[in-house]
């Protein structure tokens, strides 16, 4: 797959920042991901995109298939043997309060990521996704970005560092493209943390359980996509019509969507490996608009 | 020590919803070491152990710069650093410090000691930020949201790495120093935050302190480096003359990062005003409220 340009916060334009900004607020966290930078790289199928899933990603609704699914994640690898990165990994405290916080920020996004995903792959290969309901009916979350929620951080996608980008190339290697997945960039900022981690993560993913969980998973994700209770209004005739090369975004879709149950299973066993992870911004508080807002917003 | 060492040393203290990681050392009367712009407490790295030694060493990034909350939702201006600082040391239980601060460090430790008369013990300014030698070109450039805006991690490295270079930073220039100052910014999250603190920087409130030098009733040490080409030794020379008993020691051959060019000579002078000064004694600390609004503290 040809490598595809993220687009980074700070030098998202247009349409994409309008889209950067809203994602941050509605899905309740500091940063954009690897896969919707990527995404960005086909600015006007991001823009639409995000018109096809906003309704559906502030409701409370995605939230709860989003911590659905997190929780098969977590039933499914909570009898797995521990990591023992966390102990092992010469760390301090202030290094450690970091990597924790990267941590509870990929938990709180990688799930909501993963159904989006696969509800933008299945409606682009033509599939129905979601349920014909009205617009702005169902509960929605308050928007806002947790007080305490860490700043995705992360390091670049080719590091100075020759170890780091030798790390780096055997993870996209073994997970697949497009690109470094986000919590692996984010704990690279402790790079002996990283491989430490990386090496314990790796020769598990290569069991066949492994792959039937994952593949278990994709499954779930796809079907609590269809689940979503407003229509996904995307397609590649539409994404064809705006402009975009259909055929590169779907492929780049696909791609994200493969690899991010493994992804899910693997950031379940580094969580699950560190003690008191505290700053789960879910559940969120309702947001309480009168209708003729909501309304307007969704116009 | 790298900076990796010196990282690792850290802890780090929950202010509210902000945080600040600081390194403390050694046992005996507190030395808090304030870093300035664009640098981070590994600055100190060279002194601090010595100091260890018969000082209990509290060394913090200021809020905003190096592992310290980087994260784009609060004021860095001194005053508002002085007041986390004031915090910080609440926290830990430290009634009142010796304050060494240099650059923004400086400009810190001096609104310390003008509000919180209390927490500071003794003051030493080393190539400190007063009156109105401040900011300089590079960081109120750096500040520029215009700037700020085209850069990049490469493209702040390759900025800041020419210019620290450059005569009058440091005489002593070496490779590690340059990757350990610059290593916290090297990140999106760290640019964007290097650029939100030289925006903060504000001649104002330096200014606003310059007719309250003459009521200091702290034992006060003035350290400057003779090849400061930055902020040149005339500041430290007036310092002296403003705040009563102080006395300024021009440092040979150093340039603005004196305690990394003479490290031996600046570690000597501070123990020898450690050992002279005796530290002002203090009646039992009051609020911050009440160190704000007098004894009649809103409640």
């Amino acid at each position: 797959m040809a490598r595809v340009k993220q687009v980074s916060e700070h030098g998202a334009e247009g349409g994409v920042e309008r889209v950067y900004h809203e994602l941050r607020r509605t899905m309740r966290v500091t940063g954009v991901d690897v896969s919707l930078r990527t995404w960005a790289a086909y600015p006007r199928f991001f823009v639409a995109m995000w018109e096809a899933m906003e309704p559906n990603v502030e409701t409370r609704a995605f939230e709860e298939a989003a911590l659905g699914l997190w929780q098969e994640v977590l039933d499914s690898t909570v009898r797995w043997e521990v990591l023992g990165a966390w102990n092992a990994a010469k760390l301090g405290p202030s290094q450690r309060f970091h990597a924790r916080g990267a941590l509870e920020l990929y938990e709180a996004m990688q799930p909501r990521v993963l159904l989006m995903v696969s509800a933008v792959r299945m409606a682009l290969e033509g599939q129905v996704v979601g349920q014909p309901g009205s617009l702005g009916t169902l509960e929605r979350l308050e928007r806002g970005i947790p007080s305490r929620m860490a700043a995705m951080e992360w390091v670049v996608e080719k590091p100075a560092d020759a170890a780091l980008r030798s790390v780096f190339a055997d993870i996209v290697k073994t997970v697949g493209p497009p690109g470094v997945p986000g919590e692996y960039r984010a704990l690279a900022c402790w790079p002996s943390y990283l491989e430490t981690a990386w090496r314990r993560l790796k020769p598990r993913m290569k069991d066949e359980d492994f792959q039937a969980v994952a593949d278990r998973l994709l499954e779930s994700a796809r079907r609590r996509a269809r689940a979503l209770p407003y229509p996904v209004a995307l397609s590649r005739e539409r994404v064809a019509a705006l402009g975009e090369d259909a055929d590169a975004v779907l492929k780049v879709t696909q791609a994200l969507e493969r690899r991010s149950p493994a992804l899910l299973l693997n950031l379940s066993r580094l969580v699950q490996d560190v003690p008191d992870m505290l700053r789960q911004p879910m559940p969120g508080a309702s947001r309480l608009v009168p209708d003729w807002v909501a309304a307007e917003e969704l116009r | 020590m790298n900076w990796r060492e010196w990282q690792e040393r850290q802890e780090v203290a929950e202010l509210g919803n902000r945080f600040l990681s600081y390194v403390d050392w050694g046992s005996g009367p507190p030395v808090v070491l304030l870093h300035g712009i664009p640098t981070w407490s590994y600055l100190w790295s060279g002194i601090a152990p010595g100091l260890a030694v018969s000082n209990r060493v509290l060394a913090p990034d200021l809020l905003g710069y190096g592992f310290s909350d980087k994260r784009d939702k609060f004021d860095r201006s001194i005053a508002r650093q002085a007041e986390a600082v004031e915090a910080w040391l609440d926290r830990l239980g430290v009634v009142d410090a010796t304050v060494v601060g240099h650059d923004v460090g400086g400009g810190v430790a001096l609104q310390l000691a003008v509000r919180f008369p209390r927490r500071v013990g003794r003051l030493c300014l080393m190539d400190s930020v007063c009156y109105d030698a401040w900011p300089k070109g590079l960081m109120a450039q750096l500040g520029t949201p215009g700037l700020a805006r085209r850069l990049t991690p490469e493209r702040l490295t390759r900025f800041l790495t020419p210019a620290l270079k450059r005569k009058g930073f440091a005489t002593r220039q070496t490779a590690e120093l340059l990757e350990g100052l610059l290593a916290p910014y090297a990140t999106e999250v760290g640019m964007v935050s290097l650029s939100r603190d030289a925006v903060a920087l504000n001649t104002n409130h330096t200014q606003e302190l310059a007719s309250k030098l003459g009521h200091l009733a702290v034992p006060t040490l003035v350290l400057w480096g003779e090849k400061d080409g930055l902020l040149p030794a005339k500041f430290g020379e007036r310092l002296a003359w403003d705040i009563p008993g102080a006395r300024c020691v021009k440092v040979p051959q150093a340039g603005h990062f004196l305690m990394w060019d003479a490290p031996h000579a600046v570690a000597m002078e501070l123990f020898d005003f450690l050992e002279r000064a005796a530290p002002v004694s203090h009646v039992p600390r009051r609020s911050v409220a009440e160190e704000l609004f007098g004894s009649e503290a809103p409640v």
